[in-house]
């Protein structure tokens, strides 16, 4: 498919999903009372609906998608391994448990401030850790059994800290962390979030030219001049920024990194630079989808959007296993 | 806890003798020593336990969110509810909620200690009958009948002054939880004149209530917790920006801390808190009310 086709066809995908994200809630809006609600000012029950509780978490479906589908291609091809995402490696969890460590401790009061810190200092500690495993021992097999430790224990240490507080609600929210949601955010977590997300997305586009140089072997991409610390820092940094910011604000939500870039990649020429742009448009819309849906599956006590990517992407994954092992281990 | 330790191997060893022992005990009129294990049942014996004879509360009874006597219960030592410390204390009388702590409470039944289990799933109603009971298990009728029907009167003499204007208000806690029918919050907000929106759009009991709904029905007055020490992501819920937005409703925690957590005495003063706060945003019109 052309790219241009491809990129153009996922943009509407996503518009269309961010709209209908908007028109679903509890409170039956008519369609006019939404669309009206969401421009007009004012203090009427429609525009407060609209602007604070339906606007952000459409604006947060559409950014994190972006976030989870470019990270998982970026890592993708960075790692050269099908099966790297950054919930399956370990990423996301251990930017829950960076952001539950500072927030529940209560050391920043209770202040949302809290959680883009802690979840940005733990997704780049273990992107970090990865990527020290990754360069010892390159087999695809080793990677992923350190991302399922690393996930398994910062799944453990979130359960402990929750449960270690004083505040005897923190243990409910351990479901939160392990299998997030975008129920009731507020614009305050798209300004948190938002910018950090961002920064992360520039960072990932700068490596694009090395990723496709590594899909040639590390040797051959750094004797064809690419700077390889260079390269390393930015996907370090933009996954760290991009999953972590995403994480502090929604929870973990798994598999959409995996997901995604599996399913554009035949539609695109296979080289890794080319799947960034579409994987990112393509996790948007997944991730609106699903949370369209979560809201309809149960509309009064709602599921969790992360229960739902996990039902998409854990049988997606164990046929990925079963399709790779012949190839690769 | 070296006299717990000290103590374990021969309770333990002595536990069926002492099971038959306490059996075979006549029941004394009042008694002597009696613990309480949940934070309301301890409201209820420390109103009207005489001086020493409740041996211990439970530690929540110290927690000033769910117990409105906390400093009262400074002057109790303080259980876990667990079956053991029963078994080294050897009450005569054990009080205790119906939900809380089931397997203790069988434990110890079957130890053949006296178990008097309280429900919570009460409302204002039920309060001044709780009230008789602890007290005829404590041997303090008099006590009690004086709190009880104090109660009762100052309760009828809020709901007296209520009149047909009644504002609309929400209990609405951590995580977008709301107290609609059959809770005590619902029975508070109806006696102090208020109209329980949870209640209206169906909810039984404990329930999420979607906050967009919330916005939608404009509630006068929302009800919400008090922030804790240690924070949540629930409390933020409460105080979600929608919330804050809505130009004509008061928010806050209105109520005094701890006071509708259980069905004490104390609720009244939540009740009184409501019933003021009713008067101020919706005035009864002269003559309408006595």
């Amino acid at each position: 498919m052309k790219p241009s086709l491809l990129t153009t066809a996922l943009t509407l995908l996503a518009l269309a999903l961010f709209v209908l994200s908007l028109l679903v809630g509890p409170a039956e809006l008519a369609l006019g009372d939404s669309l009206s609600g969401l421009v007009a000012g004012g203090g009427e029950a429609a525009a407060i609906i609209m602007r604070e509780i339906r606007l952000p978490r459409a604006l947060l479906g559409l950014s994190i998608g972006i976030s989870l589908g470019l990270s998982g291609a970026v890592l993708q091809g960075f790692l050269r391994n099908p099966l790297a995402e950054p919930g399956i490696i370990g990423v996301s969890g251990t930017a829950a448990l960076g952001a539950v460590a500072i927030f529940y401790s209560g050391i920043a009061g209770s202040s949302l401030y809290a959680l883009p810190l802690g979840a940005l200092a733990g997704a780049g500690a273990s992107v970090l850790i990865l990527l020290a495993i990754a360069a010892r021992q390159g087999s695809t097999l080793t990677l992923i059994l350190a991302g399922v430790a690393l996930s398994s224990l910062s799944g453990a240490l979130t359960s402990l800290v929750l449960n270690l507080s004083p505040n005897p609600f923190a243990a409910y929210e351990i479901i939160f962390w392990l299998l997030g949601s975008l129920k009731d955010r507020s614009l305050e977590h798209v300004a948190l979030a938002l910018p950090l997300m961002a920064a992360g997305w520039l960072l990932i586009a700068l490596s694009a030219r090395a990723v496709d140089a590594l899909s040639l072997g590390e040797e051959a991409a750094e004797s064809l001049g690419i700077p390889m610390a260079r390269a390393r820092f930015l996907i370090v940094a933009g996954v760290a920024l991009s999953v972590g910011a995403a994480t502090a604000v929604v929870g973990t939500i798994g598999f959409i990194g995996l997901v995604v870039p599996h399913l554009l990649r035949p539609l695109t020429d296979r080289l890794p630079s080319s799947l960034l742009l579409p994987a990112g448009l393509g996790g948007a819309a997944l991730l609106l989808a699903a949370d369209v849906a979560a809201r309809l599956v149960l509309p009064a006590g709602e599921l969790n959007v992360g229960v739902l990517t996990a039902l998409i992407g854990a049988p997606f994954f164990l046929w990925l296993v079963m399709r790779a092992r012949r190839e690769m281990f | 806890m070296t006299k717990r330790g000290r103590n374990r191997l021969p309770a333990l060893s002595g536990l069926v003798l002492l099971a038959g022992a306490l059996l075979a005990a006549p029941a004394s009129a009042a008694p002597k020593r009696v613990m309480s294990l949940n934070v309301c049942t301890d409201q209820l014996a420390m109103a009207l336990a005489a001086p020493g004879q409740l041996v211990s509360v439970s530690f929540l009874a110290r927690e000033p969110s769910l117990s409105m006597l906390h400093e009262e219960a400074r002057k109790y030592p303080v259980n876990r509810g667990l079956a053991e410390e029963v078994f080294l204390e050897k009450p005569d009388l054990v009080v205790t909620g119906t939900y809380a702590l089931h397997n203790t409470t069988a434990l110890l039944k079957r130890l053949g200690f006296a178990v008097e289990e309280f429900s919570f799933v009460q409302t204002l109603d039920t309060i001044p009958g709780e009230i008789r009971r602890m007290g005829a298990l404590l041997g303090q009728e008099e006590k009690a009948e004086r709190i009880a029907a104090g109660f009762a009167t100052e309760l009828a003499d809020i709901e007296r002054r209520q009149c047909d204007r009644r504002p609309t208000a929400i209990a609405y806690d951590q995580n977008g939880v709301a107290l609609g029918k059959g809770t005590l919050a619902d029975s508070v907000l109806q006696a102090a004149g208020l109209r329980n929106l949870a209640t209206d759009a169906g909810v039984v009991g404990m329930a999420p209530f979607p906050l967009e709904q919330v916005v939608a029905e404009k509630p006068d007055i929302i009800v919400t917790g008090r922030p804790e020490s240690a924070p949540t992501l629930g409390e933020h819920v409460p105080r979600h920006p929608a919330i804050a937005a809505m130009p004509a409703t008061r928010v806050g925690a209105f109520v005094p801390e701890g006071s509708w957590s259980c069905g004490a005495p104390t609720v009244i003063k939540a009740v009184r808190a409501l019933a003021k706060l009713r008067e101020e945003i919706a005035p009864c019109p002269a003559g309408t009310a006595p």
